[in-house]
């Protein structure tokens, strides 16, 4: 008999399995957290390690678990809303549960998890379901002043393969920073999105970046070190992407992957949040848009792509395109 | 006269030097605190019933520093969901309620309130990458604005900063922190404390708090009237203020201390 226990992988829930066959033993197996080798993979956990638990009773296929005061440590939203839903998911996958009444210390938590209603007992339903509306695309700017300056920088990234052709219209915007930020990125010059003098000198002397891996047809490099994705058709690199991977501790996991599956518009259910254009390559870790993309690694494992070209990347990519994830590529 | 120099010696290492009797508080030796949770960053904790088994916050905390500057050895928190309770005409069977209790004229008739402990004014949540940074009334208004539709800060947007764009009024506030992250919103305009509160809880989602509208709502302890214990509370607020623990509590608890932002005018 196995308990199936529901870890972290990028955006997403995974389970594990282990032995067992109550609401106990599963409770007990998720607060013990993943093993080294699942922890090797980026499988991840954000209950408090250390978490005690209290009781873990069954009445009427709802399992009560009460959980010591660790469980609720923290401040960060995220962390606490996805453990909510790592237990309620490792419990009422036990068979004969329905719903799970979370206690902390004895008591009905009141606000110690942002987003969550713990006055009742809580279903996989609960908080699988999204809780916000598909974003809307923002307003769109008005478009900043022409000029020759911007449209031979432009003109410039494009042809070494920031920029798609498309985007030369000679008005800074948010593509055009992305593009600098990449070109920062794969020349280590300071990232600062901005244009500047060791910027210009290095693109006035650049070439087009080179695949690291070899192979054949459509294929993406994600460089870890450099924080930029290479999309490459054949032996050429089309585009160089501006992106941000995991934050230490969720690092995005190296190795070669396939496209899995893609959705366009994607929840992520232990964060609660939407992810649009979302390409998923090994377990919950995806490319996918996202309203931030800072010039460090941030997400929780998947690959964040800037708005501007993260429904050219979707289209781009098939089941089954190889994604290679490198951590060092200098 | 032996007896009584004895007692004054126990009254005096009770209390401390700086009170003459113990706190006239409902149980002698505990100082028990009406709560209302949930209010994210002031008071948050797990209830069963009405007695509160876990308690954080920055009402949670001042609550703790009250009693043992008064030398109060216990503090007991209980929890009324509703806030109409802590403010009803009568006695009470607890010392003193602390729930973002707005001082107003009319409440003030059927409760008696402590000094204010916070001043809560609207503050403004930019989104992520938002350049410039807006720093007057005239920078707001050429941005999108958003505001919970029948709330404070929508009256403000509405009447007083009247934007260029048409201000997307929400709902909830839940509408408005998601849209300000999708980035929809340039910048919400909220009860400050909630919106320190939100980016303490989410750091990677929005921009910073770039300032507050000052609107003058404060907030205080709620005592049933002529509590013999008020007087001793107010004298222990003022020090508390004067030290900077009150400053340094709502740093820990709100992430910023919101009263201490920039005005936008």
């Amino acid at each position: 008999m196995t308990v199936g226990v529901a870890f972290l992988e990028g955006e997403q829930v995974v389970y594990v399995n282990r032995p067992g066959s109550t609401a106990l033993q599963a409770v007990a197996a998720l607060l013990a957290g993943p093993t080294e080798a699942e922890a090797a993979k980026e499988i991840t956990s954000q209950v408090p390690s250390g978490t005690p638990v209290r009781s873990v009773t069954l009445q009427r296929r709802v399992v009560t678990v009460d959980l010591g005061e660790k469980f609720a440590a923290g401040t960060n939203a995220e962390s606490l809303t996805a453990r909510v839903a790592q237990v309620v998911l490792t419990v009422t996958r036990v068979p004969g549960v329905r719903s799970v009444r979370l206690l902390v210390k004895g008591g009905t938590p009141l606000g110690l998890f942002p987003g969550v209603v713990a006055r009742y007992p809580l279903t996989a339903k609960d908080v699988q379901a999204p809780d916000q509306p598909p974003p809307s695309p923002p307003s769109p700017q008005p478009p900043g002043a022409e000029s020759p300056e911007t449209r031979a920088l432009q003109q410039r990234l494009a042809d070494l393969g920031f920029l798609p052709p498309g985007a030369v219209d000679g008005r800074a915007g948010p593509q055009t920073r992305s593009a600098v930020v990449a070109f920062q990125k794969w020349s280590g010059i300071a990232r600062d999105g901005v244009a500047g003098l060791a910027t210009r000198n290095a693109l006035a002397s650049a070439q087009r970046p080179a695949p690291i891996s070899s192979g054949t047809g459509p294929r993406v490099e994600v460089l870890l070190d450099r924080q930029v994705a290479l999309y490459i058709d054949g032996s050429r690199v089309a585009r160089i992407l501006d992106v941000s991977t995991g934050k230490p501790g969720f690092e995005t996991p190296v190795g070669v992957w396939g496209v899995t599956r893609k959705e366009e518009r994607s929840w992520s259910v232990p964060y609660k949040v939407w992810l649009p254009w979302a390409s998923y390559f090994v377990g919950g870790v995806a490319f996918h848009e996202y309203p931030d993309v800072p010039p460090t690694p941030a997400s929780h494992g998947c690959v964040r792509v800037p708005r501007a070209d993260a429904e050219w990347l979707y289209r781009q990519l098939s089941t089954g395109t190889t994604v290679t994830v490198v951590a060092r590529s200098r | 006269m032996r007896y009584a120099l004895a007692a004054i010696a126990i009254v005096f290492t009770i209390v401390g030097p700086a009170s003459s009797a113990p706190p006239p508080t409902k149980t002698p030796g505990e100082l028990r605190v009406a709560l209302a949770m949930p209010s994210a960053g002031f008071q948050v904790g797990a209830v069963r019933g009405r007695d509160v088994v876990l308690a954080r916050g920055f009402e949670i905390d001042l609550a703790r520093a009250l009693a043992k500057r008064l030398g109060i050895p216990r503090v007991r928190f209980v929890n009324e969901p509703l806030l109409s309770t802590l403010l009803k005409a009568g006695p009470t069977d607890w010392d003193f309620a602390l729930a973002q209790i707005s001082v107003t004229p009319e409440r003030a008739k059927r409760v008696d309130f402590s000094t204010p402990y916070f001043q809560a004014d609207q503050g403004v949540l930019v989104r992520r990458g938002l350049a410039p940074k807006p720093s007057s009334i005239a920078d707001l208004r050429k941005l999108q604005l958003c505001a919970e539709r029948t709330s404070t800060g929508g009256l403000l947007v509405v009447r007083q900063i009247k934007p260029e764009k048409k201000p997307l009024l929400l709902l909830n506030p839940s509408k408005l922190s998601y849209e300000l992250f999708t980035g929809r919103c340039d910048a919400v305009v909220f009860d400050a404390p909630a919106l320190a509160v939100l980016r303490r809880q989410a750091p990677d989602r929005y921009g910073p708090l770039v300032g507050r509208i000052v609107t003058g709502e404060r907030y205080a302890a709620a005592f049933e009237q002529a509590s013999p214990l008020r007087k001793r509370v107010n004298a222990v607020l003022t020090q508390l203020t004067k030290d900077g623990t009150l400053e340094r509590l709502r740093k820990r608890w709100l992430g910023t201390d919101t009263s201490a932002l920039p005005v936008v005018r």
